[in-house]
């Protein structure tokens, strides 16, 4: 038989019992909808966990800080320590395996002034060759290309705030755009001696960078450390001799070294090689580990409770199966008879199985993506109720069930080989069937 | 010197045993016999005397105990599975008593069936099966199903389904078995011409002496062994 011929004569079996194939359909939807649904839920709590993390920083980053969170034994808060972190340090894990760079970070709060109006922002001072290693977002405007003096100052997308005017009693605020307008900087950390101008450094080279949903390059500015450093040198010079020493002195010790590794799978090895030396660190991929094994988990048990939905259409398709061998024993004997190929037998029936896979998997699909939708939709209270305790979920954009596309090509696929595989012991039987009783049966 | 009519079949001490528990029936018992391109032969006996089990037989649809059919040089019980099947395709054309028509598909689709497995162009497939129906009468009923058709009509269409493919052998087991006289006769003389047509050798089960007349030559069976062979009409030239 041709495959076109068997096709159709396929065909025409299933629509000859239109109900009894509908009924069987329906299972293998319903098979179909319970995996989907199931798995796009799982997928979208781990992409939820994933994004959440994000946003507080590229997961290929190790932080090392000078006063460094200690977990205890079962992940909690155990307390603190301070830890030097020198030059020597930086050295040594320049030359650990994976490490793709490594800075050194000064992490101080600096005034801008425009006129007389002011207003402030954190900035990270650190290696400014290193900008493209730490995956910097691009620009909005401005040049990050640095030059001898590498005065650049670069401004995350929402790092800066209005700027105000304190003199004559309520503020009076004022708009500054840092593109246009002429912008100086200084320092608050201490009162500037009596009878010296307070220090300002006019700026140059300001850029902006794009919004990202990363707090770390949102709201901070960021500037080369040596630079900084020479900016601040120059401010002390403007402090009386106490506060000169402590304002040079804390630029000896960085308050934090910032390293990136070359993939996310190795930076619990730099981590351990640093716990070596004594060191504390953190990374947010630490964070995100039993995150995703959780998540995980939990996609397991969703894919379970839909594979056992699966198995059960499975089930029914063999029974249609059988049932409608049963009704066509005679068909098959005469089929026999008339010199049909055993074979040919068998893959009709196979064909009609997979069928019924196919089409539930086809519906199962299209419905799954309505249910994704409603769940997105509507499901924010269930979800809520379900999570409570988890302060991260922003309920309003959060996608609680999200369908990848290689789901449905899936979810597809194996619908047919559930058909395929639940219409093979029928098919096999009805290859069995003797002519000549066949052809005895009333039918 | 007329022209050598090759044998067509050749069963060779054909013996087929049954099992019913315990007990062991004969149904054929050393049978032996010839028929030859372009016979119609007829296997003649009461029921229950093993004729239709012989036809099985020679038809490959129930296996033999011991003994040899060939048929055009070839030992159909030594062959495969799906040797057979191709073998039946192409040699071998089947009516029933019982028509054993498709009933959820039309006269036409019927008809197409042996060649559908043939693998035969689906245009050609219809051209010639049209073409049957119309041999056989039936032009007005190519969109019946079964149900909807006479005994007689049913089994004009059987005739058409066995002949479309134009078999070298046509088996009939009891073809009018289910019919009046008057259709039986109409059936009789259809399967006669048709075989005709082509030179087609024809195998026909009866129980019915009058339906024997049809024949070149009959093979009286009685419990399952052959008691004469009437040659009617000397095909072969054997005598």
């Amino acid at each position: 038989m041709k495959i076109s011929d068997l096709m159709k004569m396929g065909i025409k079996n299933l629509s000859r019992r239109k109900a009894r194939t509908l009924l069987t359909v329906i299972g293998v939807v319903i098979g179909t909808i319970s995996i989907v649904v199931m798995i796009s839920i799982g997928i979208g709590m781990n992409k939820n966990f994933t994004s959440q993390v994000m946003e507080q920083g590229s997961l290929t980053t190790i932080t090392v800080t000078t006063y460094a969170d200690l977990p205890s034994e079962d992940g909690e808060y155990g307390g603190w320590k301070e830890q030097k972190l020198t030059d020597e340090l930086v050295e040594m894990i320049k030359q650990m395996e994976n490490v793709r760079a490594v800075t050194p970070v000064l992490q101080k709060y600096i005034i801008l002034y425009s006129g007389k109006y002011e207003s402030g922002v954190s900035v990270t001072a650190m290696d400014s060759t290193l900008y493209n290693e730490f995956e910097f977002p691009p620009l909005e405007f401005g040049d990050m290309t640095l030059n001898e003096m590498k005065d650049n100052i670069i401004f995350g997308s929402d790092s800066i705030y209005e700027f105000y005017y304190w003199g004559g009693g309520a503020g009076k605020s004022k708009d500054v755009d840092i593109s246009k307008d002429k912008i100086s900087i200084g320092f608050g950390d201490f009162m500037t001696e009596q009878g010296k101008k307070v220090f300002k450094q006019p700026l140059n080279n300001v850029s902006k960078l794009m919004h990202t949903d990363n707090w770390e390059y949102d709201y901070n500015a960021f500037m080369d450390i040596e630079y900084f450093k020479m900016l601040y040198l120059k401010y002390a010079k403007t402090l009386k001799i106490e506060d000169r020493k402590k304002a040079i002195s804390s630029l000896e010790k960085y308050d934090q070294i910032k390293i990136n590794v070359n993939s996310v799978s190795n930076v619990t090895k730099v981590q351990e090689q640093i716990k070596e030396l004594g060191y504390q660190s953190s990374s947010l991929a630490m964070y995100l580990k039993p995150m995703q094994e959780a998540s995980k988990m939990l996609q397991m048990v969703l894919g379970s409770v839909g594979a056992v939905a699966m198995l059960v259409s499975a089930i029914s398709i063999a029974n249609t199966m059988i049932m409608s061998i049963y009704e066509r024993t005679k068909e098959i004997g005469i089929m026999k008879v008339l010199g049909c190929v055993i074979k040919d037998i068998k893959k009709l029936f196979l064909f009609e199985a997979a069928m019924i896979g196919f089409l539930g998997g086809i519906v199962g699909i299209t419905l799954s993506y309505l249910a994704s939708w409603l769940i997105n939709k509507f499901g924010a209270p269930l979800f809520q109720a379900l999570l409570s305790g988890s302060n991260m979920y922003d309920m309003g954009s959060t996608k609680f069930s999200v369908i990848p596309i290689w789901l449905p090509l899936l979810a597809a696929g194996f619908a047919m080989v559930v058909g395929v595989v639940s219409g093979y012991y029928p098919a096999k039987r009805a290859t069995k069937i003797s002519a000549i009783e066949a052809m005895k049966t009333e039918g | 010197m007329d022209k050598v009519i090759p044998k067509v079949i050749e069963v060779k001490n054909a013996k087929k045993v049954y099992r019913m528990g315990e007990e062991r029936i004969l149904a054929v018992n050393n049978a032996s016999f010839d028929i030859y391109q372009g016979e119609f032969c007829c296997l003649f006996g009461s029921s229950g005397s093993g004729k239709s089990t012989l036809l099985n037989l020679m038809a490959g649809i129930e296996r033999i105990t011991s003994g040899k059919i060939i048929i055009k040089g070839k030992n159909i019980h030594r062959m495969s599975e799906r040797g057979l099947a191709k073998f039946r395709q192409k040699n071998l054309g089947f009516v029933f008593q019982s028509y054993n028509l498709m009933n959820s598909m039309t006269a036409l689709e019927n008809v197409e069936l042996p060649l559908i497995f043939k693998r035969i162009r689906t245009k050609k497939r219809k051209r010639v099966a049209l073409e049957m129906l119309q041999k056989v009468g039936l032009a007005n009923r190519v969109n019946h199903r079964p149900k909807e058709m006479s005994g007689g009509q049913q089994q004009r269409v059987g005739i058409a389904r066995a002949f479309v493919a134009k078999p070298e052998i046509v088996f009939a087991d009891e073809p009018t078995g289910n019919l009046d006289s008057k259709t039986t006769s109409e059936v009789m003389r259809l399967i006669k011409e048709m075989a005709k047509e082509n030179n087609q050798t024809i195998i026909m089960v009866t129980h019915d002496r009058r339906l024997a007349e049809y024949a070149d030559k009959i093979i009286h069976i009685f419990d399952g062994e052959i008691q004469k062979i009437e040659i009617i009409n000397d095909v072969g030239g054997s005598l």
